[in-house]
């Protein structure tokens, strides 16, 4: 009996862990918790944590580690708003969008400056990225002159709204892009070259480099990628706040490095999914969402989340032992 | 097999302490109002007395107080997601003291649209939808800080005002109201510096309020508008030994601020009372509830403690409010 569960909890992984969290709440919370409004609520809230996670996914599979992507997102959200805020009128269409990819491109930027430190005078990520967490942290407070930046009413904020206009969108526009940008993710990992070395590097980087992968020049390319994925989480974060904030997202790179761990990440490299991060993401949201909805005192929160973790990891390493 | 044993374990734990945690809410007034209360943190003196100051009013009337801060200490998002869910869990009124006055009318909007009705407390929302703002009078605070600090300097003398942080509306307010009243009754006082910030924190207070002693160090009276600034002044005058010759008047209370009072160097500090702000946040989501019109904007008093009055009973209600009784 005892080994039966324990085959069909390893079989389902992450999704088990979620499910079995979501019945749990459905069983102990009021009535609302399994309304349409509070998933809607649930995934909306899942989108910020969702999408960073993916492009931490990159990192961590390639045994790498980013620590400023939550400052990168502070940043992003203070750069948005300053170019929009730098319109005269009426936003329209187009000032949005160059503020959202000034805010995408700057977190990119953060990442490329990290890689580039990493790569060339081969410092360990750890301490590079706990550098440039600070880094980025200290320029978004600079930029908005140690304030929050207002931003005249536009579309990006919409993009968080949990009943969505138009409604027949049904969801957040941000959850659609997280949902297609987790399935770009997913096949650029499985199905392309680019996916194969990013886990060659992270199971051992010594004979992916004596097989022929150009090691530096694809770490280059995943932080890269990953400061962008970071950056669209960015936009996100503007959207629900609808002002640059650079004292937002403070802690929220172990949210999402917490993500892609639950989702099966190995901080030892080599392991990790799209998909699993995502649920990841969306597991938090649930815990968090769940936990106010019986009344939880805040601390039991965080007690929980942390208990989860290490329990996603004691999991993870039963899976292996088999 | 162990781990494994163990992390089921782990999970059994987990559902006893959910259950248990659960267990303290009143499942027997199932048709008991629920409102909601949402700090702007959890851990502050201030907030612990509006906690308390809720929890009366509901018991008082008959309502299910659900206290629940952001998870981040004063992290807007966090706090955006806490309103969400009570939109979702569908309670009967919300009482917020909102982080930021833009970021968190969207959030607010939408629960009205729900037909949740939203008491503001503490600081102020953008927003026209709000059923009620209930906070304490900032520019009545100033100026009871100016009568006093006018008074203490017999009508004339050089005085600095130390603002608090760029944005930040209950100080400016505070500032501005000081400024009003001591230029309208006091023409003998000048104000020789108003335009320097000493920033969030006590650290950074501390050196702007050193580097303004050094340069204006004949003043006779200063004003600080909140807790970490005087706090940061008082260390200033204490290090170049001037705490007790300049007259400091201040806003809000703190352990170290009611001992600089004791030993004369603190002449007076303005109070707020947040325990009746949420007493009576909470009262005027009730009437909204039942369909009664409440006023738009209702200020909770503000009281100047001195040296004199520090023991009398109406000082020690705010200094040290009953917060034992409700929060068991």
């Amino acid at each position: 009996m005892d080994k039966r569960l324990r085959k069909t909890l390893m079989a389902l992984g992450p999704f088990g862990g979620l499910v079995f969290v979501f019945v749990f709440f459905a069983v102990l919370a009021p009535s609302e918790f399994v309304s349409f409004y509070n998933i809607k609520t649930i995934m909306t809230q899942s989108v910020i944590v969702g999408i960073a996670a993916l492009g931490m996914t990159f990192v961590i599979i390639s045994r790498g580690i980013d620590l400023s992507v939550g400052s990168q997102i502070a940043l992003g959200t203070v750069v948005v708003a300053v170019i929009l805020a730098r319109g005269e009128g009426e936003p329209g269409l187009w000032l949005p969008v160059a503020g959202g990819m000034a805010g995408i491109l700057i977190c990119a930027f953060v990442g490329y400056v990290s890689a580039i430190f990493i790569t060339r005078f081969n410092i360990v990520p750890f301490i590079v990225t706990l550098g440039t967490m600070q880094i980025a942290r200290g320029v978004g407070k600079w930029i908005g002159m140690e304030q929050t930046v207002p931003a005249p009413e536009n579309w990006l904020n919409n993009l968080m709204l949990i009943d969505p206009d138009p409604s027949w969108l049904l969801f957040a526009p941000g959850i659609w892009i997280a949902l297609i940008l987790m399935g770009i993710s997913s096949v650029l990992l499985r199905h392309t070259i680019f996916g194969r070395y990013v886990f060659a590097i992270g199971s051992n980087e010594e004979t992916a480099r004596l097989c022929g992968v150009n090691v530096h020049r694809y770490k280059i390319i995943i932080y890269t990628l990953c400061g962008i994925l970071t950056g669209i989480a960015a936009v996100m974060q503007f959207s629900s706040l609808t002002i640059g904030d650079p004292t937002s997202a403070i802690g929220l790179e172990l949210d999402i490095i917490a993500a892609v761990v639950i989702g099966g990440g190995s901080l030892n490299g080599g392991e990790g999914s799209a998909v699993g991060s995502m649920i990841g993401a969306v597991l938090m949201a649930v815990l968090r969402n769940g936990c106010n909805m019986i009344g939880v005192p805040t601390f039991v929160q965080e007690i929980i989340i942390g208990a989860i973790i290490v329990g996603a990891v004691l999991v993870d390493q039963q899976r292996h032992k088999k | 097999m162990i781990p494994f044993r163990s992390s089921l374990l782990l999970c059994l734990l987990l559902v006893f302490f959910l259950a248990s945690c659960t267990d303290n809410q009143p499942s027997d007034e199932a048709d008991a109002l629920q409102i909601a209360v949402i700090p702007k943190g959890t851990s502050h003196q201030f907030w612990k007395s509006i906690h308390a100051g809720a929890n009366k009013a509901g018991s008082e009337l008959g309502a299910e107080i659900i206290w629940q801060g952001p998870q981040k200490e004063d992290d807007r998002q966090m706090q955006i997601q806490v309103v969400q869910n009570f939109i979702s869990r569908n309670v009967d009124a919300i009482v917020l003291a909102p982080l930021d006055a833009r970021s968190l009318v969207k959030p607010v909007e939408s629960a009205i649209g729900r037909g949740i009705p939203v008491v503001i407390i503490d600081s102020g929302l953008e927003s026209d939808q709000i059923s009620s703002f209930v906070a304490t009078d900032n520019r009545l605070g100033g100026a009871l800080a100016a009568d006093h600090l006018s008074e203490l300097l017999g009508g004339e003398g050089k005085i600095i005002v130390l603002r608090y942080q760029e944005g930040s509306a209950s100080t400016t307010n505070r500032e501005e109201g000081f400024l009003e009243r001591i230029r309208e009754i006091a023409p003998g006082i000048e104000i020789v510096v108003d335009n320097q910030y000493a920033g969030a924190t006590i650290e950074k207070a501390f050196q702007v309020s050193q580097n303004l002693l050094n340069r204006f160090g004949d003043v006779d009276g200063i004003f600080c508008p909140n807790e970490s600034s005087v706090q940061g002044m008082l260390r200033a005058l204490q290090t170049a030994g001037k705490a007790g010759e300049i007259q400091l008047v201040g806003f809000d209370a703190s352990e170290s601020l009611i001992e600089g009072m004791r030993d004369g160097h603190i002449q007076g500090l303005v109070l707020q009372d947040p325990f009746f702000m949420a007493y009576q946040g909470v009262q005027t989501a009730v009437k909204v509830i039942k369909g009664e019109t409440v006023e738009a904007q209702q200020n909770t008093r503000v009281k100047l403690v001195t040296p004199e009055n520090i023991d009398s009973a109406e000082s020690q209600e705010l200094l040290s409010p009953d917060l034992e009784t409700w929060l068991k």
